[in-house]
């Protein structure tokens, strides 16, 4: 038997029952919230850094010239090792895992999960290929006759097919959220995409950065990183005020007070901090500069995990909310 | 623009669509609707939790709970002062039995990923429940906390309207129970003209009624109406159910579309970084 169900009551305390009942029931939440937890925030986090991944070694593959293939291999390997986790988790996260193929019987271009599933299986594909490629280049699978026919395929294509796909596995959990009636989701539903994108691509340029190590054309690399991962970080940044402005004070309220309050204001210290340790780089001496690079790439990862999860558990609290449901389905503004 | 008059009443519905009217000035809480909702449907029991707020120890709308009865204890109006008269009808009580609204725009339908949730001959809204795999989207998608996932199962649940009676010609097993009549089953149309003759009586009587699931109140924001609707003598918050709910699969496109744009900002200050970053000197 499950356990006790227990009521909550949102009444302040010496206020009469009768002030519940006057603009809402008895406090009680209007919607159910979602059920995701963990495993949601890891795929978020991981989808994002997959994408973010792909992205910059497309794009390093496509205009870099010889001095970003690093990028393009361990940006190509950790796309694919980092989407891997990414249908464990979310199989692991369904009432009935042993049902998961039944997300494949079906595309519904309304729905954000649907078109989610099959850009996933696609991003999949594409990063495997990727991946595949770059193995066989270097020399990881050996030289039988197979390995030549995947040498064969065109690389720059290849780069180039992924772009797509990245894009939309780092962007579209913003949309899935938004497409619900949890109040801090939709009031920012034109929001959570972009600065998912946004930090998405700051957490893989942050991770490449780290993970490039030391090659002829590092220092060339890690600027061209670093130029990334500071567009992405001011978009972040500006993404990150903008949701907090735009849900006022009941709907915001999940992300101002309390455990994914201080979630939310670490992000957004993450971002800026990150921000302010690069411009710091450029101006210290040159010994202490990796010091801070590797500094402002883990703080950067660490906003983008802080980011998912006072997004994801975020929205729980606001589900739970009946005054932060009625202001949204009153048109009203605060 | 439609002023909100031309849209009250009007419901987009489509034709031969069967649904409810729970008319809550009928309404005396005896709560038969949720017995003969559970026995029908052979709902388990829910977790005997106790509110200690009100009459009302069921709560919401569950996993195992298809009907529910709210109550509303009126000790002060909306200025919280103590009345001095009581109303015509439900006295200082407000009741209203919840469902499932089967919405003419389903949002929950519109989420699910598994094409679990479809829309039946009778125009109701149903979970098959040999497809739904627990994914739990359809949950936050409904914009009145409809669906829930059930921890006994894994899977999500909600009203059918019945649908196994429905195919062998019965009324719903709520309606049928309903002592007062205050849960009517019919076709959507011709229950939205009596809703309409009932509130135009009850404001005749000097009872502030209203259709709650026409265009103006609740089957708002691309929803279209509920196929399963109310009237109610005070205003929808009350019996937490909100005014002007929103479709939440409007949001879909726009939001894929800011999605889009800021990729191509992106994309392009990307390709530019490692088109244009020079080689760095040492020293």
């Amino acid at each position: 038997m499950a356990e006790l169900r227990r009521w909550q009551h949102r009444r302040a305390p010496g206020e009469p029952v009768s002030a519940e009942t006057r603009e809402s029931y008895y406090g009680l939440p209007v919607i159910h919230g979602p059920h995701w937890r963990w495993p949601i925030v890891f795929y978020f986090v991981l989808g994002g850094l997959a994408g973010g991944s792909a992205v910059l070694a497309a794009a390093a593959r496509l205009v870099g010239g010889r001095w970003a293939r690093s990028v393009v291999r361990i940006g190509r390997y950790l796309a694919f090792l980092a989407v891997l986790p990414g249908p464990l988790l979310l199989i692991v996260d369904l009432g009935r895992p042993e049902r998961f193929h039944h997300m494949l019987r079906v595309v519904k271009l309304r729905s954000p999960m649907s078109v989610g599933v099959w850009g996933l299986v696609g991003f999949t594909a594409s990063a495997f290929l990727n991946a595949l490629w770059q193995a066989a280049e270097d020399g990881l699978l050996g030289r039988r006759g197979v390995v030549r026919c995947i040498r064969r395929l065109p690389d720059r294509g290849l780069a180039a097919m992924s772009l797509l796909p990245a894009f939309f596995l780092a962007g579209y959990t913003g949309v899935l959220l938004g497409a619900t009636a949890v109040p801090l989701w939709a009031r920012n539903a034109l929001r959570l995409g972009p600065l998912f994108l946004c930090s998405a691509l700051s957490s893989a340029a942050a991770a490449l950065s780290l993970l490039v190590g030391s090659g002829p054309d590092v220092q060339r690399v890690r600027r061209a990183l670093e130029r990334v991962e500071q567009v992405a970080l001011v978009g972040e940044l500006a993404l990150l005020e903008a949701v907090q402005r735009g849900s006022g004070d009941v709907v915001g309220r999940p992300i101002t007070v309390g455990l994914e309050g201080r979630a939310y204001a670490g992000a957004r210290a993450s971002a800026g901090l990150a921000l302010g340790l690069h411009l710091l780089a450029r101006v210290v001496p040159r010994r202490c500069r990796t010091v801070l690079r590797v500094l402002a790439a883990l703080v950067a990862f660490g906003g983008a995990f802080l980011l998912r999860a006072a997004m994801v558990f975020g929205g729980r609290c606001s589900a739970e909310d009946p005054r932060a449901t009625f202001v949204m389905t009153r048109g009203e503004r605060h | 623009m439609n002023s909100e008059s031309t849209l009250v009443g009007r419901t987009r519905a489509r034709p031969g669509a069967f649904g409810f009217l729970t008319d809550t000035t009928l309404c005396i809480g005896c709560k038969a609707c949720e017995v003969a909702c559970k026995q029908w449907n052979q709902l388990p029991m829910d977790d005997f939790g106790f509110t200690g707020m009100s009459y009302d120890n069921t709560g919401d709308l569950g996993a195992t709970t298809w009907r529910h009865v709210a109550f509303i204890e009126r000790v002060a109006d909306r200025q919280g002062r103590r009345p001095t008269r009581l109303q015509p009808f439900q006295s200082h009580w407000l009741m209203l039995s919840d469902v499932c609204k089967h919405c003419v725009n389903a949002g929950c339908m519109e989420a699910c990923p598994t094409g679990a949730i479809i829309r039946t001959e009778f125009d109701t809204v149903v979970i098959q429940q040999d497809v739904c795999n627990g994914c739990g989207y359809c949950v936050p998608a409904c914009p009145f906390g409809v669906p829930a996932l059930s921890p006994l199962d894994g899977k999500a649940h909600k009203c059918t309207l019945c649908y196994d009676r429905l195919k062998d010609g019965l009324e719903p097993a709520c309606s049928k129970a309903c002592p007062t009549d205050a849960i009517q089953f019919g076709p959507v149309h011709a229950l939205m003209d009596r809703a309409k003759a009932r509130v135009a009586e009850l404001q005749a009587q000097g009872v502030d009624a209203r259709i709650y699931g026409d265009e103006a109140l609740g089957g708002t924001g691309g929803i279209g109406g509920l196929n399963a609707f109310f009237i109610l003598t005070a205003p929808p918050e009350v019996y937490n159910l909100p005014a002007a709910p929103e479709l939440p699969q409007r949001r879909v496109l726009p939001a894929f579309l800011t999605t889009a744009l800021a990729a191509l900002v992106l994309g392009v200050a990307t390709l530019l970084s490692f088109w244009r970053t020079k080689e760095v000197r040492h020293g």
